[in-house]
């Protein structure tokens, strides 16, 4: 199903991912396990047997969320409450929806009573990193969830079982870390859009048969450096209609360093080899990159994006703001005057999970980079 | 022998002194530590920390119908209008110094527990930045209903109520004082109960007592438990209301009160007074809400006091699942007798008000009362229609009196 995927249906599968998992679970039997951002280890979802499958929204029109969430609610939390509650719901036998904000905390709430007949767990992320307590407490919540799911399901996994999931895991990481470095050095050699479609599509389907189509993608990459691209820093959760990227390529900008969780705050989560797999998956939590509604150190952001743009050589940062997310919204001035202070030229691009027209983000886009070459910023 | 304070007078006496105090903290040897209105404020106090809610600071301002202006202010700083009103106006209050008190010491630490919510934790971030100041995160997951993962969950919070004790004695370059903290649980757990006490009142018909008494009644529980004056406070307050009960005084007389109405969320605070007169001319009186209850906790001081603060602060009802939530709010539907119910959609706070819709859904379906569902906000008038909210109440009411027309 996903193991020897072109460049152009990782595209076309990211977009709708939906038709070939309802697919996949047809041919193989097993069960579908949905889950939000962020931070829920898929590896113990994996070695379950099940698929684990990251909820990114939809395009679809709203119909059914707006009587649960408000219009005020993060645009992603109400497209994924829609995705479930109109759409694809039916392919889900269970889900684990972490909590990292006041909203995602509601989400796991309505999620579970809109859905008596099917497994709902919430995974309690902590929201402080720097403190010994949040590792007990990571250790204890992937242990819980473990037991929870062992209950659910009726089986119980071994260690061997989280291995041979990190092990899959990890290498998909990798795959998709090489990719990125590829594209790095040559622009040309894939699109933005592509890239960031291998990234999303990477955390909704089966990835043992995924890495398949990663190697054959990357092996048939060709080192084509373009010309007239300007390298770019991306700086957010996620980004998202995808035609955002469109515009990226449109007007030949090269992402060489993010911190989006459909990108390398994904790759971050490498898993290393220990004798204990649980204490892996723990140390994996505190090894990722900046996300604001864990991080309680309030210059951690600012620090990381700065030394992201330096070690890039990037010529510019685009913020990803998504409408109503209250964590960026409290850290944006800040951040933004922060970065203004070290002289770095920032464009924040504004989003919202269901958005049909971008002309409004294409011309301040295009604006930003003709004054950047202009020499104006 | 001097006469006995009222609770009117002991309450403007307490709240004095203590902002006195305050405005001396340094002075007087000690720091002057930002809390949220939910959390452990116990282990501050024990440790001379002088704690201040810039919430209550907020609701002062709003109250006085400062939000629109102070908003404003903060809107032209680079925040969005989606942000909490208390954040909104205490930010432009930094920038302005527009404010309708004599405004708040400036902070030399934060301690923010995410049981209230979420954004007072980013909101101190934004505050600390600017003095460079150390936030503590006292982290509360959902009180989620597993038995097994509650308990989990208290030793969690316990080893970080450990964690803030090492914060604050490095702050202070003090010791902590566990004696201390048991006297000050004390007093926590005495003032609780009487607070309690006071809100069960609205049990009484005619009700001597309505949220907008509550929600004056409730601050001396927010910035001063954990204190011999708050419990006084309490006593006083109880006597009072009892005095008003024992002569069938009512904020409605008896033959008036027709409708005792549940409010879910926080206030309007800009339309305190409004709302009562408005409520009151249909005959309706508003007895209560979770949210004056978040203030109400049941210390066990045979327990660590450090388990029994973990206990109470994670499972408030800001930090409950709506099934909780639920359950809450019937025991408060059985016990005060209420008929009608306001669910206010606040658009400053999402924490609470984003499981608004669902317990609409579940109360009308439990209890067979109709709700009246409006959204505004707490603070900024900007996001109140005056003439929409007025026009939605009457046709509550009609409802409501047809319904009864219709039972009788």
């Amino acid at each position: 199903m996903w193991d020897s995927l072109s460049l152009k249906e990782v595209v076309e599968y990211a977009r709708d991912p939906y038709p070939s998992i309802r697919q996949w679970i047809k041919d193989t039997g097993k069960k579908a396990v949905g889950s939000t951002f962020a931070d829920v280890p898929e590896e113990v979802i994996y070695a379950f047997g099940f698929l684990p499958v990251t909820l990114m929204g939809t395009n679809k029109p709203l119909k059914k969320a707006p009587s649960h969430l408000p219009d005020n609610a993060c645009s992603l939390a109400r497209s994924n409450l829609e995705l479930v509650l109109s759409y694809e719901g039916d392919l889900f036998d269970g889900y684990v929806l972490p909590q990292v904000c006041d909203t995602t905390q509601h989400l796991s709430d309505i999620w579970r009573i809109n859905f008596p007949d099917k497994y709902v767990e919430s995974y309690l992320a902590p929201r402080q990193a720097d403190r010994p307590s949040a590792r007990y407490w990571v250790k204890e919540e992937i242990e819980r969830v473990i037991a929870s799911l062992s209950k659910w399901s009726g089986k119980k996994i071994t260690d061997a079982d989280l291995n041979e999931a990190i092990k899959v895991h990890n290498e998909n990481k990798a795959l998709l870390g090489e990719i990125y470095e590829i594209k790095k050095k040559n622009p040309a050699a894939l699109t933005n859009h592509e890239l960031f479609a291998l990234m999303k599509l990477a955390q909704q389907v089966d990835k043992a048969e995924f890495n398949k189509s990663l190697k054959k993608i990357k092996d048939g990459l060709k080192a084509e450096n373009g010309k007239g691209y300007t390298d770019v820093v991306l700086v957010g959760i996620t980004c998202d209609p995808p035609e955002i990227y469109d515009l990226f390529d449109e007007i030949k900008l090269n992402i060489v360093g993010d911190t989006l969780l459909v990108g390398t705050r994904y790759l971050q989560g490498v898993v290393s080899a220990s004798a204990n797999p649980i204490d892996a998956l723990t140390e994996r939590h505190f090894k990722r990159g900046f996300f604001t509604p864990i991080h309680d150190n309030v210059y951690k952001n600012f620090e990381e994006v700065k030394a992201l743009y330096k070690k890039t050589n990037a010529k510019a940062i685009i913020y990803v703001h998504i409408e109503f997310c209250e964590s960026q919204e409290y850290d944006l001035p800040d951040l933004k005057a922060m970065i203004k202070a070290e002289g770095i030229p920032m464009h924040t691009l504004d989003t919202e999970y269901q958005t049909l027209s971008l002309s409004h983000v294409r011309t301040r886009l295009q604006a930003f980079f003709e004054s950047l070459k202009g020499g104006t910023l | 022998m001097s006469e006995k304070l009222t609770s009117r007078q002991l309450s403007k006496k307490i709240t004095d002194e203590y902002m006195d105090e305050a405005f001396h903290a340094h002075e007087l040897g000690k720091l002057i530590g930002y809390s949220t209105a939910i959390s452990p404020v116990e282990i501050f106090v024990a440790h001379d920390i002088v704690p201040i809610y810039p919430e209550n600071h907020a609701v002062a301002n709003l109250t006085a119908k400062k939000g629109a202006e102070l908003c404003s202010i903060t809107e032209n700083m680079g925040y969005t209008s989606h942000l909490c009103a208390y954040a909104r106006s205490d930010l432009a209050y930094r920038k302005s110094g527009i404010t309708v008190t004599k405004g708040i010491p400036d902070p030399d630490l934060f301690l923010a527990c995410n049981a209230q919510c979420f954004t007072l934790t980013k909101w101190f971030q934004v505050l600390a930045r600017k003095g460079n100041l150390p936030v503590f995160v006292f982290d509360t997951p959902e009180h989620i209903m597993d038995r097994k993962a509650r308990e989990e969950i208290v030793k969690y919070c316990v080893l970080q109520l450990k964690e803030l004790i090492g914060f604050l004695e490095e702050a202070t370059k003090k010791k902590f004082d566990y004696d201390r903290l048991r006297e000050v649980m004390k007093y926590s757990a005495q003032s609780s109960i009487l607070y309690k006490k006071f809100l069960d009142m609205a049990q009484y018909k005619p009700s001597p007592i309505s949220i907008f008494d509550a929600l004056i009644g409730m601050a001396i529980a927010v910035y001063r438990r954990g204190t011999q004056e708050c419990v006084d406070y309490y006593q006083t307050l109880c006597d009072e209301i009892q005095a008003k009960v024992d002569q069938g005084i009512g904020v409605l007389p008896k033959e008036k009160e027709k409708y005792r109405l549940y409010w879910e969320n926080l206030p309007v605070w800009f339309k305190f007074s409004d709302h009562a007169k408005l409520l009151g001319s249909y005959g309706g009186v508003i007895l209560t809400s979770l949210y004056v209850h978040a203030w109400s906790f049941d210390f066990d001081l045979d327990k660590d006091p450090l388990v029994t603060l973990a206990e109470n602060y994670v499972s408030r009802f800001s930090n409950s699942t709506i099934e909780d939530r639920v359950d809450m709010a019937m025991d408060l539907f059985k016990r005060y007798s209420m008929n009608s119910m306001i669910m206010f959609m606040n658009r400053s706070c999402k924490a609470v008000s984003f499981a608004v819709p669902t317990l609409k859904d579940i109360l009308t379906r439990k209890t067979g009362i109709p709700a009246l569902v409006f959204e505004s906000d707490m603070g900024d008038q900007r996001f109140y229609a005056e003439s929409q909210v007025r026009t939605r109440i009457e046709a509550y009411f009609e409802t409501l009196d047809k319904l009864q027309a219709k039972s009788v």
